[in-house]
């Protein structure tokens, strides 16, 4: 059993530090970047920079705060396998959505 | 489970080893199991509230960036970093958990309820915001006033943020009185971003209509479409909130357990499995954040 829980001590408190410093750059680049007119660059970039940085930001605290890095197959499994049911859910609501034109199905 | 502890004692003599489990390894692993299963149905229970917004944002982006541009992204901005200190000390409280150190864990205990009070604390300084300007979607629910106090309130004392605001929204849109008889919810803060849409060409066909009456701008209709980001916003971010008040009862409790030494390196799964609940709902809000208070600024020039 001690053996068994030498492990636990993850990454210390120093390697915790540095993922709370990423976390906090990563909001303020968050922050200044959403002044920036990225839409010149495509419509949505903005958006698109913004979530970037969030999936960023949310693989680090599942990674390290939430120890998803040490631990078993299976909880990586209902991690990932959260996030693909998500991606189900988003994409077939939004191929409606996204597919509808203005007129007589659309208001 | 005391009494069945007696009769496992030829085990290993773990101290939070309940009967049903044949070690310490077994149970932790089933422990978690089922936090991550309770942390995804939450992760469909929000994503529900995401489709919403992705929904209504897809087909009133203009409305919504408007909408979006009257939060006060310092206060949302704030509270991030606010939620990511928390996430930190929890995350320390495990650690010195594991470590089986009993004062540094009530200490981060305790430094995480303070931060997770400070986020609500800003969360009601936020809605009372709301209330004051009849930005809450619910008829009846806004500050009512008629007006007559209106110009006792230009005398009063004025907090620095309220001053800000109001300059942002003197550039931002015409700045009427608030005068709310009974407590609907109003949009006083202009369409400046529609118009620049429509000079731009980037205003869709379909918000056009949802926009406009006879081709002409309709206050009323566009309000309706501002009510729905308001909407989205405060179920989103009271959903939100309502996982931090459990989350704090939590820290009360997890508090109570740690001051009184139960954890150590060898049972420690009640601290791990709040501070899984605890990031979580930190992740939320990473989320939320840009979601919902950065999504139009780049559109003021």
């Amino acid at each position: 059993m001690a053996d068994n829980h030498a492990d636990h001590q993850h990454i210390g408190i120093p390697g915790y530090l540095a993922v709370f410093a990423i976390l906090i750059v990563g909001t303020w680049i968050t922050y200044v970047v959403a002044f920036w007119d990225l839409d010149a660059i495509f419509p949505g970039a903005n958006t698109l920079l913004a979530l970037a940085i969030a999936f960023t930001k949310m693989t680090v605290v599942m990674l390290y705060f939430m120890h998803v890095r040490w631990s078993k197959e299976l909880i990586w499994l209902s991690a990932v396998a959260s996030f693909f049911w998500l991606i189900i859910m988003f994409a077939f609501t939004m191929q409606d959505y996204f597919t509808r034109v203005s007129g007589v199905f659309s208001s | 489970m005391s009494t069945h502890a007696d009769a496992h004692d030829h085990h290993h003599h773990e101290p939070g080893l309940q009967h049903q489990f044949e070690n310490m390894g077994q149970q932790e692993e089933s422990v978690s199991i089922g936090m991550w299963m309770f942390l995804v149905q939450e992760i469909m229970f929000f994503g529900g509230l995401f489709t919403a917004y992705m929904v209504f944002r897809w087909r009133y982006p203009m409305a919504f960036a408007e909408g979006s541009n009257h939060l006060d992204a310092f206060w949302g901005g704030l509270n991030t970093i606010v939620l990511i200190v928390s996430s930190l000390t929890m995350a320390l409280t495990v650690y010195y958990a594991q470590k089986g150190m009993r004062n540094m864990q009530v200490i981060m205990i305790a430094l995480t309820m303070l931060f997770g009070t400070v986020f609500l604390g800003v969360k009601a300084i936020e809605y009372t915001d709301k209330y004051n300007n009849g930005l809450i979607p619910v008829a009846g629910w806004n500050k009512k006033s008629t007006g007559a106090e209106v110009a006792e309130k230009a005398q009063a004392f004025a907090f620095p943020w309220e001053i800000r605001t109001e300059a942002a929204d003197a550039g931002h849109g015409e700045k009427k009185p608030y005068i709310n008889p009974r407590g609907d919810f109003q949009w006083n803060y202009g369409h400046k971003l529609v118009e620049q849409a429509e000079k731009g060409g980037y205003l869709t066909a379909d918000e056009k209509i949802h926009y406009y009456s006879n081709g002409v701008f309709d206050p009323f209709k566009f309000q309706e479409k501002v009510r729905l980001f308001y909407f989205i916003y405060f179920v989103m971010t009271g959903l939100h909130a309502l996982h931090m008040v459990v989350g704090l009862l939590l820290m009360a409790w997890l508090l109570w357990k740690a001051w009184l030494g139960t954890f150590s390196a060898l049972y420690y799964s009640p601290v791990e499995m709040s501070g899984l609940y605890w990031h979580f709902v930190d992740i939320v809000w990473i989320f939320l954040f840009p979601l919902l208070y950065l999504l139009g600024r780049h559109f003021i020039h």
